[in-house]
């Protein structure tokens, strides 16, 4: 059985340390005894995007960004949208979150679009929200049902109807630190602010991620793994905010 | 008279702080200081007598620092320099503060300063340093510093406003300070390695910068030395590395021993290891022969160099030895993990984590760290610090069989002793705080002198 991740420009969308969602999927596939492999997906490449599983979207620096953008919509769009119809799924982090959006409107009012993937709109805030995040997750299928990442970022993102939140904040900013909403879901993409990484400190929602795109190969369940590790670093951050 | 006051009060402060065993008394006399007179170091900085050189940069300051405080003391200079990485605008100003007379005047030949990134406008503006070095720029503490580009702009800011007489000392290998470099109005003193058997054939993962600032493309990297420092082009021509005036050859790395090169007919040899401490002593070399100092000079008086405070530092414990390195961002815990295992063999390792806001309260970084390269390699991995948790989860996507994580310094350092045989070198790689910590217990239990005696 194959399991393949897309990693949307490994060489410039990397900045905060989230190689770990990477590692984390690969890893846990591998272990159950799927064939899992990495198809880089760099600027001027769509090769191998149909056979991709799980897309992966992370954060960059303003420079790397704006230079990604160009080709997102020129060549990846297309794919990426027809992979989606098709089942696969996308985790988007941080800048790769804004960037699958409508837009990113500065300070001065100037928009950056997006690429329109998913119903949320991200306007510059004048205040990092910098920390620990600890969410109620909103999904039905993991256990246990907190989430536990680190946040970074002065962007305020808010959801349109289409698109619903990932869940609630108990601890931190989220999305936008009004509504008390984090990260989006709609259609197969999740979008998140979450780092830390992510997915290491939470297996179980690599687990949700990896049961929902491989249904469409006919698995439903997944065989289970010894996680006591991961839970351990998940419960640090529960304690510490209790504190 | 301000000023006096100033000085006293922070003189006063130190003094304080050192007999009440705070810390050292290394930055807290210069918040003193700097809330009577916000002038104090500005006017400090004017009685040097030979003037003041600043280093910046993400990795490698503090050994800059001091050997560049070493060829110059050697030199029959007197040398005032902020210690223990104490590097913000505070720890310069203790560090000035220390060493100032009864009249409030400071007593000395140079002034040699390690800097923060963050720090370094405020610093160049009121020290007017005669050099400045810039090493290196990695990514490093996120939540802390801002993205890279955030301080790179900084860095170029500072060195722009400094007057045509003072000198920019710059790694021509780092694309993103050699774009700092080609946009000053004065000439860089560049310097880099220039020896392919020692460069790593792809870049690693937490490359940063990788694209052409002109035309956008990806670089070429024709070699890769450390991080993303290395020999590069843009492909359409628009960027290359600057030709460096003085460039290393003939490397040769002997684990955390000892390495040696040729920089301008000059052999030097460095009682410090790893591919990185060649920059270090590349710069400092850079910098020596930049303010008139003989080459012969520099590499004699190199050889009977001491590393800085937890930097690379050899200890005994109960028959083992310990090599201490400080390992805090990407960068530089790739490098030290390659010197560690390829270089010297090791087998036994302690890595200690900790989140408070010195090492970065964000840990994502870990994952950016080829950990992978312990793979078969280590025998022994003890996971520390306040955050092992996290790090043992990192060991366990690396498939690096690992001890159970273990939080407390004491237990840790226990865990590591006993599962290395005596004789043997136990890698002891931490954050700073970490590193703060597991010094403490090495202190408490009579194996270090206490960090600000070293």
């Amino acid at each position: 059985m194959k399991f393949s991740v897309g990693w949307l420009y490994p060489d410039l969308m990397n900045i905060y340390g989230d190689r770990g969602n990477i590692l984390t999927l690969l890893k846990r596939a591998e272990w159950r005894g799927y064939e899992a492999r990495l198809i880089e997906l760099g600027r001027g490449t769509t090769k191998g995007m149909d056979e991709v599983d799980i897309f992966f979207f992370g954060g960059g620096q303003d420079r790397e960004q704006a230079l990604v953008y160009e080709d997102l919509l020129e060549h990846k769009l297309p794919p990426l949208e027809r992979a989606v119809a098709a089942g696969a799924r996308v985790l988007a982090v941080c800048g790769g979150y804004q960037l699958l959006g409508h837009y990113y409107q500065t300070a001065e009012g100037e928009r950056f679009p997006g690429i329109g993937l998913i119903d949320v709109r991200t306007r510059a805030g004048n205040r990092r929200f910098i920390g620990d995040v600890i969410v109620d997750a909103d999904l039905t299928d993991i256990e246990p049902t907190t989430l536990v990442g680190f946040e970074n970022h002065s962007g305020r993102t808010f959801l349109g109807p289409k698109a619903s939140p990932l869940g609630r904040v108990r601890a931190g900013f989220g999305n936008n630190g009004e509504d008390h909403t984090e990260g989006c879901l709609q259609g197969g993409v999740l979008g998140t602010y979450l780092h830390g990484s992510l997915l290491p400190k939470n297996p179980h929602l690599a687990d949700h991620l990896i049961r929902a795109a491989l249904r469409r190969r006919g698995i439903t369940d997944l065989a289970t793994l010894d996680d006591s590790t991961e839970i351990a670093a998940h419960e640090k951050i529960l304690a510490r905010s209790r504190r | 008279m301000r000023r006096a006051a100033a000085v006293w009060a922070g003189k006063a402060t130190g003094a304080l702080s050192r007999i009440s065993r705070i810390g050292g008394g290394t930055t807290l006399p210069g918040d003193v200081a700097r809330a009577i007179d916000p002038d104090v170091l500005r006017k400090l900085s004017r009685d040097l007598a030979q003037g003041a050189i600043v280093i910046t940069g993400t990795n490698g300051k503090t050994t800059t620092a001091r050997l560049i405080s070493w060829l110059l003391e050697g030199a029959g200079y007197s040398v005032v320099s902020n210690r223990a990485g104490a590097n913000l605008i505070f720890g310069a100003t203790a560090a000035a503060l220390e060493r100032a007379g009864a009249n409030g005047r400071l007593q000395a030949d140079w002034g040699v300063f390690e800097i923060d990134e963050a720090s370094l406008e405020r610093a160049v503006d009121e020290i007017q340093p005669r050099a400045t070095i810039v090493l290196n720029l990695f990514r490093d503490q996120l939540d802390r510093y801002g993205e890279l580009e955030t301080i790179a702009k900084r860095i170029e800011s500072a060195l722009t406003r400094l007057p045509a007489e003072s000198r920019a000392v710059l790694n021509a290998d780092d694309p993103r300070v050699a774009e700092i470099g080609m946009n000053l109005k004065s000439n860089p003193l560049w310097f880099g390695l220039d020896d392919i058997s020692v460069a790593a054939r792809e870049l690693p993962h937490a490359a940063d910068a990788r694209t052409c600032p002109r035309c956008g493309a990806s670089l070429l990297f024709d070699a890769v030395y450390v991080g993303h420092d290395g020999v590069y082009r843009c492909p359409n021509g628009d960027f290359v590395r600057p030709a460096p005036e003085l460039a290393a050859t003939n490397i040769e790395l002997n684990g955390f021993d000892s390495l040696a090169m040729d920089v301008s007919g000059v052999r030097i040899e460095l009682p410090l290891g790893g591919l990185y401490n060649a920059y270090n002593a590349l710069a400092a070399f850079a910098t020596g022969t930049a303010l008139g100092l003989d080459g012969a000079f520099i590499a004699n008086r190199f050889r009977s160099f001491r590393a800085a405070f937890g930097r690379q530092e050899r200890l005994e414990a109960k028959g083992r030895r310990l090599n201490l390195v400080l390992s805090k961002n990407p960068a530089g815990f790739n490098e030290t993990l390659r010197t560690a295992i390829d270089l010297a063999g090791g087998h036994f390792f302690l890595i200690g984590l900790n989140d408070r806001r010195a090492d970065g309260t964000d840990v994502s970084w870990i994952w950016d760290v080829d950990f992978e390269h312990l793979r078969g390699r280590a025998r022994v991995v003890v996971p520390a610090g306040n955050r092992a948790e996290d790090l043992a989860v990192r060991l366990k996507y690396a498939e690096v069989d690992a001890m159970p994580p273990e939080s407390n310094p004491g237990r840790a350092l226990d865990a590591v002793i006993e599962a290395t045989p005596e004789g043997d070198t136990a890698h002891v790689l931490c954050t700073y705080t970490a590193m703060l910590d597991l010094r403490a217990e090495l202190v408490r239990r009579g194996w270090a002198k206490s960090y600000w005696e070293t």
